[in-house]
């Protein structure tokens, strides 16, 4: 039934974009003309009257005859560069110069170009759309009076934030640098971890307001290639205003946009990033978000955590477990609490039973109606703590552990053993964060069901999901795969992780044409004893 | 291709709503709107065969109100049935009573926690088959709860004395029986084991009874409290007699029932460390010859001579341990014989040996009983005598 929906989605949505990109390609190119007040004037207007354009009038070259003019936007440049690189030597050093520059104003660009300036990276174009939209990129334009080539510097320079630690993939061992916001910062993070020179970052822009820089990055001969041209073709089938964040992309590109589970992977971290690369991934970055898109996204990887790898193995293939009994306690917990307590009763030890029952003595609500009430107070606190200006946080902190914790239990309108289950499925919801959305979800959907049918229900409704996952593919690839599709080998890295040296291929279900990630038996051994000191024995 | 994925979208439909006409249990009971009941007494009137139940039912909210005020110290002046309360009904039958229930409860009475049935002993020699009829019948009784035979005239007698560490008296009762089968004292018996023994036609069930003792305080208050006196014998669903202590442990010894326990003769008392016993059919014609072989190992745990330990004094209270232990057999052996009721299943393990010449010994079994042959082999064996070697007062 989903499938239905998401394919009569895909279906308007791909005809919806056939429509607008067709009228796109109507305009024709626009070229600068020999007259600068005219040009002027086109940009003026292109670029309205924004107090943050500046379009700076000048005469130049010796004789003080040409006119000139420097157009940036303040902010977006690097002010420096731009008085003492672009300015100066222009206003200056062009009257200081005797030389005798040939009049012919075509050439006088070239000699600004290769004389004059002193910054790293010049282009010349006569497109004025091209100066326009390089202008708003943070570039600086020259234009002379009777040349129709528009000198473009680029001065980007703009207010940036620092590399912090990672805020949301909290890391012991690991490195602690997280992307920024700036798309340059952040590929050079990466191109810092994997040197490689096919590391490759495809670069394109998308939004038609916001011309947002995208980049695909991955590495040639790892990443299939048939994954990086499907990923390209659902990029460019973006046609949207603007794109704010990376989740702006991951909702276009999404296999399974009514899934409950994600199919696309979000990191904040660069070195996660370049393992997922590694692995055969693709990764798509965005200008202007702090996190980086990867495909394709297993359901395993949820489960996976930067500090598994760089910790020995046993304490984090026990970690692995942990987490999923909290992912498996997060969903069931108060929908089994639920059914134990309205349907079978049977199925508690006696004792627990004696007290869960001593506990729900005189309570006015149905064990389903408390469970769904405790469970949508415990929502709208984290919800509040989330959103709320950081000042007021310890106010809702008190009042949501008072009036959850003791409050409630002792006005008598819950039990106390509810309190517990919901506390504890609180915290385990978080031991496994990406699946945390879907898992408040589901944790609702088995407690609602759990009311009406009990075990019974639930054990339904687990075998929807279960079969739901089993169908879901990110980018064609089965998301429970190794699991199902069942890789013995892929299994080194899902319930246990095997330790690296043992790990010497890449996870067979991305089918990456180079599956050799190391050679194998490098199990560190005891040095071999002196064969003097053998014979002794 | 179309049609295809339309049967496909089909068949997934019904996979998901054929599921919920599958059968469950799926009736919803509040916990707060059910009566749990701890313990079940069954008094069968032996000259009208009407039925009394007594139910034993937890109280909530007492529980709650006690648990939450710990080292409030004795309640005075409280009843001593605070956490659970006895209801009772009689009727023609079983569930004649169990209809009655409903006309004065508040809650639906919950027996899947129930975890001692108490048997009047006036019923039990009656008869329990209406009991065993309903349990067997009925899929809410756990087959996991322990028979109890009162050595008081009723089931209710047992239900109200509330005393001992556990707050519910049956879940206590259960925990002084499971407890006298641990030390090998007593068997504990549960629905599904008497169930299993009157299946198997020779063999007599047995139960463990408990009896009431008035014990008086340091202060002259006198209190009642329950214990464990004897195992109940019983030929079909009738209690034909009982065995003390002694056979209650002889019994134990031969079924190869013996967990932990002590075993105690003159010299000394010996700890069980390990015990096993098999029971050897031996067919010789219409014949049958029975060995009952044990085999035991014990720690020396008390000493009354005055001697330093050797291999002799070793050797010497093994074969003391080995008489008494063949004496307590030999002493349920004699009772079970008087009571012509087969408590340690020695028709199955002919049955169990003997599987062809069964048939022909099964009719004419009832002949072949009182003329069995036991013989009780024992063998033990001393582990360790304890920290010292020597005696630490010497005469």
């Amino acid at each position: 039934m989903f499938r239905l929906l998401s394919k009569k989605m895909r279906r308007w949505r791909t005809s919806s974009s056939d429509n607008q990109t067709q009228a796109k390609q109507n305009g024709s190119i626009r070229y600068l003309s020999k007259n600068l007040d005219g040009n002027l004037h086109i940009l003026r207007e292109e670029l309205g009257q924004s107090s943050d354009v500046i379009i700076r009038d000048m005469k130049i070259s010796s004789n003080s005859n040409v006119d000139a003019a420097v157009i940036y936007i303040d902010g977006l440049v690097d002010r420096n560069l731009v008085n003492h690189d672009i300015l100066q030597p222009l206003m200056f050093n062009l009257q200081v110069i005797k030389d005798n520059i040939n009049q012919k104003h075509s050439s006088l660009i070239d000699f600004i170009k290769s004389s004059v300036l002193t910054v790293g990276q010049i282009s010349g174009t006569e497109d004025i759309d091209k100066v326009i939209s390089n202008v708003l990129k943070g570039q600086t334009a020259i234009l002379l009076e009777g040349v129709t080539q528009a000198l473009l510097i680029d001065t980007k320079g703009w207010e940036t934030r620092n590399i912090e630690e990672p805020t949301n993939e909290v890391s012991i061992r690991g490195p602690k640098d997280s992307f920024t916001e700036t798309l340059r910062t952040n590929t050079a993070l990466l191109r810092r971890k994997i040197r490689d020179p096919r590391l490759t970052f495809q670069s394109l822009q998308i939004g038609e307001r916001s011309k947002t820089d995208v980049a695909v990055a991955y590495i040639k001969g790892i990443t299939p290639d048939h994954l990086i041209s499907e990923i390209n073709q659902r990029l460019k089938r973006i046609d949207t205003d603007a794109i704010l964040d990376v989740g702006y992309i991951e909702q276009f590109i999404e296999d399974s946009p009514a899934s409950l589970f994600p199919t696309v992977g979000i990191t904040q971290r660069p070195d996660v990033l370049a393992a997922k690369i590694l692995e055969g991934r693709a990764a798509i970055l965005v200008d202007g978000s702090p996190m980086a898109l990867t495909m394709p996204f297993l359901f395993i990887e949820g489960f996976q955590n930067p500090d598994d790898y760089y910790a020995r193995p046993f304490f984090a293939s026990a970690i692995r477990w942990l987490r999923l009994l909290g992912f498996i306690l997060s969903i069931y917990l108060p929908g089994i609490f639920v059914s134990l307590t309205a349907f079978h009763p049977e199925l508690f030890p006696t004792q627990l039973l004696v007290s869960v029952a001593a506990a729900r003595e005189g309570l006015p609500f149905p064990v389903a109606i408390e469970a769904l009430l405790m469970l949508s107070l415990f929502e709208i606190l984290r919800e509040a703590g989330l959103r709320m200006p950081r000042s007021l946080g310890q106010a809702v902190s008190i009042v949501g552990a008072l009036v959850i914790g003791q409050a409630a239990v002792s006005a008598g309108l819950v039990g106390a053993p509810m309190v517990i289950v919901v506390a504890a499925t609180a915290i385990a919801s978080f031991l496994v964060v990406p699946y945390a959305d879907a898992g408040a979800l589901l944790r609702f959907a088995m407690t609602i069901v759990a009311g009406f049918l009990g075990l019974f229900g639930m054990v339904i409704i687990q075998l929807e999901i279960l079969s739901y996952l089993a169908a879901l593919r990110s980018l064609g690839v089965p998301y429970l795969s190794p699991v199902a599709p069942l890789n013995i080998r892929g299994l080194k890295d899902t319930l246990i992780r095997a330790p690296l040296w043992a790990m010497d291929s890449r996870p067979a279900s991305l089918e990456s044409p180079d599956m050799r990630r190391q050679s194998p038996g490098q199990m560190p051994r005891v040095p071999k004893a002196k064969p003097s000191k053998r014979e002794g024995q | 291709m179309k049609r295809e994925k339309r049967i496909k979208i089909y068949v997934a439909m019904v996979l998901i709503i054929m599921p919920i006409f599958l059968s469950g249990c799926w009736d919803s009971h509040e916990l707060n709107k059910l009566s749990i009941v701890s313990g079940l007494g069954w008094d069968i009137d032996p000259d009208t065969g009407e039925v009394t139940l007594t139910y034993q039912s937890i109280i909530p909210s007492e529980i709650k109100s006690s648990s939450s005020s710990y080292g409030g110290g004795e309640p005075k002046g409280g009843s001593p049935l605070r956490t659970i309360k006895l209801d009772q009904d009689t009727g023609s039958s079983p569930y004649d009573v169990l209809s009655r229930y409903a006309q004065h409860a508040s809650r639906i009475p919950f027996y899947q926690h129930t975890q001692v049935y108490v048997f009047g002993k006036e019923g039990v020699q009656r008869g329990i088959y209406p009991f065993l009829d309903t349990q067997a019948r009925n899929p809410v009784s756990r087959p996991n709860a322990l028979m109890v035979v009162s050595a008081e005239k009723k089931a209710s007698d047992i239900l109200e004395i509330q005393d001992g560490l556990e707050n519910i008296q049956a879940f206590g009762m259960a925990a002084v029986i499971k407890l006298s089968a641990t030390f090998s004292k007593y068997p504990a018996v549960t629905v599904l084991q008497f169930q299993n023994r009157l299946l198997s036609k020779t063999t007599a069930p047995i139960a463990p009874m408990v009896g009431i003792f008035e014990e008086t305080g340091p202060e002259g208050e006198k209190s009642r409290k329950i214990r464990v006196i004897g195992t109940a014998v019983f030929k079909g669903d009738r209690m034909i007699g009982q065995l003390n202590e002694r056979e209650s442990s002889g019994l134990l010894w031969a079924i190869n029932k013996i967990k932990i326990g002590f075993v105690m003769i003159p010299e000394a008392s010996l700890e069980i460390v390990t015990a096993k016993s098999k029971i050897v059919p031996e067919l010789q014609g219409d014949q049958v010859k029975i060995t009952i072989e044990i085999d035991e190992e014990s720690n020396l745990v008390e000493y009354k001579g005055h001697q330093d330990m050797n291999s002799d004094i070793v050797q010497e209270l093994e074969k003391g341990q080995a008489k008494e232990i063949e004496s307590q057999v030999r002493a349920a052996v004699d009772k079970s014989f008087a009571l012509d009721a087969d408590v340690f299943g020695l028709g199955d393990a002919v049955h169990r040996k003997y599987k062809k010449e069964w048939k022909d010994l099964k009719p004419k079994w009832d002949d072949i009983y009182p003329r069995i042959e036991v013989v009780v082999k024992v063998k033990t064996h001393l582990n360790e005598i304890g920290d010292v070697n020597k005696a630490l007062i010497k005469d």
